[in-house]
Formats: structure tokens, sequence, C-alpha cells
């Protein structure tokens, strides 16, 4: 019996044509690159999650980003309340020294008013369930406290505020949808400077590096005294001159971060024109046009995404930053800036309103930042360190 | 070493430098002159009706009532001589004293957010480096990401409630004590602390890698040599390349900071204007921004040259 393991195996031509291994495109490989990389992902799914939020919220929310109500003004997210009269909860806001009335699941049924004023005692009296309930604030060191006949009244517990889940801001407008309203100017800002960035600077970049020669020289010397005029007060400039408005602030990022997409975008054509198959396309009679945008321009399309995904944090940065010194949109239109100015004028007796913006600006941040590196590292591994 | 350093850095290039610094400064200044030339109504509209024998004394004092080519080539010519002009908002208040009245202020503040920058970033960078994935690595690099994420003028109001309301350990504002430099320069320097020390780390990282560290160590050098004469001096260099730009972003960053924690200097003159409409000032102390930051990065581009023997401008000049 031969031992069928020595044997040569039939010829078949067609099986050493077979490659076992799945072919991947360059655009799967980045996408199984990125999926690789969790910061990266979790970084996008909070980008989506954001987006989503800023469209679709407020619509959702019953809440205007708008509306004032003056009454229900300063409210925080978790309620501390206290018990009075025949088991109404109450809660005491301590910054403006009125007293609501919330429910057990934490909804906010009103502000008690009709309390009287008793200036002398430093106190405010009202006539709850025919109990006399007074907020005594005669000692600022420990704070206002809530009596009951005398007493202090019985602390009930916490309780989540459901009315508005964030609270309220100082003129009682509720705070989550105004931080998606925020969410949808500062990303609105962002992705439209951003976009005009992409156009004026892959333009200028790629033209300057196709065309090469004296021309690159000039347009690089331009953008070399650009980049050395601080772009911060450009920025501060452009806005004094537009007056402060959404579009002003997308006018005046949108003019001024190109230079370092155009320097990018040109460093990458300069190397890629002098490849052969650019020569081909020009022997084949193909117009400059087309080589531009159909052999170019798709090949450095990584670095310019890199590129535009670090652009958007850094215009929402600009942004807030503007907003924060006056410069940015108007109210009642909130952007991450203006909520956060607004949340610094009371930061001596509501510090939490300060967390939600900048939380907000923050998560942001991080998400950007490692998906733009995760992006990096997805579209030219040569690079990971 | 310097004189060969000092022959790596041909006249000529550094007058070109110098050339283009001033035709940028002069597309500034013709830039902001424009701009706040084109703002709608005058600097001195305002709700109150002014009489227009008033306004056209004030238009007549400022020189408003010549041709805008008259104005821009007096306003280049003064400022050519350092003369920035009065301001619109304050009668009898220049220009040139607003600034010299702040930059004192501004300047110290800088100058230590500058040191703090490089003195704690480039430890923690190396730090970070050497022990590279292991705990000190980690906690550096949260801290770092931590601190780019958060914007400046938030860990300013932050620190302010902690450490100067809540706990009383500094001054709310001013510099009138020693302690109250802590929270504005702490603020001032966050970020760009952040980024020093994850550039520092990623750049040493990188040099320890190279060959000639493992010919260095089988040489038998001692390893603070060999991290110092091999490692630092080569990984710093991207450091000093982006201390220019760094250093310009913390002045400027400096108009949040002085604006919160109440300070003198010129970003709070700056910021003030801007909310007065003081247009001269406005414009003064933009061209005065611009001039200073320039002058930085064109300094450490010259420093750059002593620190790194492989830069020659002879080739580009």
């Amino acid at each position: 019996m031969t031992d069928l393991r020595w044997q040569p195996l039939a010829r078949d031509t067609a099986a050493a044509e077979v490659i076992a291994a799945p072919v991947r495109s360059y655009w799967q490989d980045v996408r199984a690159r990125l999926w690789a990389n969790k910061p990266a992902v979790v970084g996008l799914g909070f980008i989506i999650l954001l987006v989503l939020a800023a469209i679709f919220g407020p619509m959702l929310s019953s809440h205007s980003y708008r509306a004032q109500d003056l009454q229900l003004a300063n409210l925080p997210p978790v309620f501390r309340l206290n018990q009075v009269g025949d088991g109404k909860l109450v809660y005491v806001n301590a910054g403006n020294l009125n007293i609501y009335e919330v429910d057990a699941s934490g909804h906010v049924i009103g502000n008690i008013g009709g309390g009287r004023r008793d200036m002398v005692n430093r106190r405010t009296v009202w006539e709850i369930d025919g109990a006399e309930v007074a907020l005594d604030y005669s000692q600022p060191s420990r704070g206002p406290v809530l009596m009951e006949n005398g007493e202090p009244a019985p602390v009930w517990g916490r309780v989540w505020n459901r009315t508005y889940l964030f609270g309220t801001d100082q003129l009682g407008r509720d705070v989550l949808v105004r931080q998606m309203m925020g969410a949808r100017i500062s990303l609105a800002v962002a992705f439209v400077a951003t976009l005009v960035n992409f156009l004026i600077g892959v333009t200028y970049g790629g033209l300057s590096g196709y065309i090469g020669g004296r021309t690159d020289l000039v347009m690089m010397r331009i953008v070399e005294i650009i980049a050395t005029i601080p772009l911060t007060l450009y920025v501060i400039l452009m806005m004094v001159v537009l007056q402060s408005g959404l579009i002003s602030v997308v006018l005046a990022l949108g003019t001024v971060f190109w230079v370092d997409m155009a320097r990018v975008v040109r460093g990458q054509i300069l190397t890629l024109k002098s490849q052969d198959y650019v020569a081909a396309a020009r022997t084949m009679g193909a117009p400059t046009r087309w080589i531009m945008v159909k052999h170019l321009l798709p090949n450095t399309i990584g670095p310019i995404l890199v590129t535009a995904t670090m652009l958007i944090p850094s215009a929402i940065f600009i942004e807030s930053f503007m907003s924060f010194i006056g410069l940015g949109v108007t109210p009642p239109e909130a952007s991450w800036g203006t909520l956060t100015s607004d949340a610094v004028e009371t930061l001596r007796t509501y510090p939490h309103q300060l967390f939600f913006p900048a939380a907000a600006i923050s998560l942001t941040m991080f998400a950007f930042n490692f998906l733009g590196d995760g992006l990096r590292d997805a579209l030219d591994p040569r690079l990971r360190q | 070493m310097a004189s060969s350093a000092l022959s790596r850095l041909p006249l000529g290039y550094v007058l070109q430098r110098l050339a283009l610094m001033l035709v940028t400064l002069w597309a500034i200044i013709t830039l902001t002159f424009f701009l706040m030339h084109i703002v709608p109504g005058g600097p001195f509209v305002s709700e109150k009706m002014v009489e227009p024998e008033i306004q056209a004394a004030l238009d007549a004092k400022f020189g408003l009532d010549q041709p805008v080519w008259r104005q821009y080539l007096t306003y280049l010519g003064n400022v050519l001589t350092f003369d920035l002009g009065p301001s619109f908002k304050y009668p009898g208040v220049s220009v040139n004293q607003m600034i010299a009245e702040g930059l004192p202020v501004t300047a110290q503040t800088g100058l230590l957010a500058v040191i703090c920058v490089v003195g704690l970033g480039v430890p923690l960078g190396v730090v970070a480096a050497l022990n590279r994935n292991r705990w000190p690595d980690t906690g550096v690099m949260m801290v770092a990401t931590i601190g780019a994420a958060i914007p400046s003028y938030v860990i300013a109001t932050v620190a302010l409630y902690v450490f100067a309301l809540r706990l009383g350990w500094v001054p709310t504002f001013g510099l009138d004590d020693w302690r109250g430099y802590f929270l504005p320069v702490f603020a001032l320097s966050g970020f760009w602390l952040s980024f020093i020390a994850r550039l520092t780390r990623s750049s040493l990282l990188e040099t320890l890698d190279q060959e000639y560290m493992t010919t260095a160590r089988a040489k038998g050098l001692r390893r603070g040599q060999i991290l110092i004469r091999h490692g630092l001096r080569n990984s710093l260099i991207p450091v000093v390349t982006v201390m220019g730009p760094v250093i310009a972003n913390l002045l400027t960053g400096s108009f949040v900071i002085e604006q919160i924690f109440a300070l003198p200097g010129i970003g709070r003159h700056f910021v003030l204007s801007i909310t007065n409409r003081d247009y001269t000032a406005i414009m003064g102390i933009t061209i005065f921004y611009a001039a200073l930051l320039m002058l930085m990065i064109f300094i450490v581009d010259l420093l750059y040259v002593f620190l790194d023997p492989r830069i020659d401008y002879r080739r580009r000049a």
C-alpha cells in the first residue's frame, strides 16, 4: 500500500491563483483599524449622540429655550425637600429665599407665594395648611433654615428634578433645552466654519502645490504672513466689525483658520504631483481640473480629514471664548460659551450651573480629540507610535 | 560652539525675517485701520444726540473730518514713531499710556506662566516617557488629556470658586499679595502645560528608540548622562519649535484670565475697549499685541540655531 502523503498533488492552475485572505480595500482597512481603537469609537458615538440631541432634542422637549419664568428661576437638578403642613414637600432655594412646592416624584408644582417678609427678624412667613412656616435667614453663617411652628421642618429627602432635568437658569429657562440649543449652535458654528476652511484651504493649497514655481512661492509667502498674525486677535476684530451674531462668528472663524489646511494640502500635492500616474494622466491629455479632482485630492483625503477633525474642536473652543467675552451669539440664543458666561455670573450662589456647559465643552473636546487621533492612526498606520 | 552657531545664522537671513515682519506688521496696521473704519456709525455715535457743533469739534480734534486716506497715512506715520494715538472713550488717556500701564502685569503673569509651562511640562513629559505604560505615564497622560479639553476660563472660574471663595487660600482678585499669582498663572498655563507634557513625552519616546541611544548605552555611559546629553537634547527640539506660538497663545489667552481675576493687564484693557467700542484703543492694542507676538516667535526662531546644530539658515537665505 503506497502512502498517499508522498504522492504529488494534481496540478490545478486555477487553485494557484486563488487568494485565500479576503481582499480589503483601503477604506475597509481604515474602518477596521478605527473600529479597533476604543477611545475613537467612543468619541464617534458621543459625537453622533450629541448631534442627534442637538437636532431633535429641542423639538422633543416640552420646554422652550427662550420662555422665561422668573417664578421658577435658579432651580437645581436635585431637590433637598422639607416636609411641612399636612405632608407638603417644599424645596428651599437658598439663593433667592423662595420656597417651592414639589411632589414626591420630583415634579415642580410651583412657587409658594403669599409669603410675608418680616424684615426685623430676618425671616419670611407663610401660612401652609394652618401651620406657620417660616424661612429664617437671620444667621448668614448657617444659611437659611425652614421652621414650622418654631421647630426646624423635618428633612424628607432628596429627589431628582423631573420637570427640569438639569434645573433652570437665572431667568427660569430650562437648562437642558438651552444646553441642547447651545450644542446646536456650537456644533453648527464648528461644522460650517470647518467646511468653509476646508473649501478655501483645499483650493488654495491645492492650486499652490499643483501650479508650483513662482506662484507657489508668492502664495506661500501670503500664507506665512497670515500665519504670523495672531488669529484670535483677527477673529476678535472681525467680530467687532461684523457685530455679534451667529453668521458673524461663522464668517470670522471660517475665513481665518484655513491656513493650516492649505499648508497640509500643498505639502501632499507637492509630493503626489511628481508621481508617474499624474504624468500619465497629463500625457493622455487630462485637464488640470480633472487631475486635481480625480487623481490628486482623493489621495490627500487622509491628512485633510485629520486636519478637519482637529479644526472642529478648536472652532468650538474659539467660539465659546468669543461668546465668553461677549462677542458671540446674541441672547436669547445660547451657545456653550454664553451658557458658561451666564453660569459664571451666578457662580457664588449656584455653582452647579457651571457644571453642564463646562462638561459639555470638555466632553466634546475629548470626543473630537480621540476621534482625530484615531483617524490619524487609522488613515496612516506608519505614523503610529 | 557659539561661533559656529552664529555662522549658521547669516545676517541676510535675519534681515529677511525682519523685512517680512515689517511687511506683516504693515498688513496688520492696514487691515485693522480699514476694518475699524468700515464699522457702521462713527465712534461718537450714541443714544445721546450730540450738537452738530460739538460733533464737528470732536471730529476735528481726532482728525475724523479728513479724508480716509489722509487719516490712514497720519495713523501709519504715528505708529512708526510709536504713537498709537489718544483713546476715544477716556479723554486725556493715550493708548500708549494704557499699554504702559498694563504691560508689567501681563508680562509678569505671562512670564510666570511660560516658566510654569516649561518647568513643569517638560519634567512631567520626561517622567511619563521613562515610565512608559506604567502608572506615572498613565497618570500624567490622563491629567494632560483633561487639561487640554477644559477651556481655560472654566479652569479659572472653578479654581477661583474652590480656592478663593470656598477655601480662602488665595485672594479672589488682584496681585497685591504674592498668593494672588497662583490661580491666574495656573489657569493661564493649564492647556499649554498639558500640550508641552504630551509633546515632550512623544518626542522623548521616539528618541529613546533611536539606535544612537543603544550605542551610547553600549559605550557604557551612565544612564543620566545618556538621558540628558543624547535623549533630552534631541527630543526637546520640537518643544522649542512650538514655544514661539505657545508664548503667543499664552499672551492672547490672558484676555479672559485677566477679566476673570480682575488683573489690570493689557488683555483686560483690550476686552474693555471692545465692550466700550473704543476704536483707537482696539486698533492700538491689536497692533501692539501683533508686534509683540511676532517678536517672540522671531526670537525663538533665532535661539533655535543655538540649540540644534542641524538647523542651518544659510541654505534658506
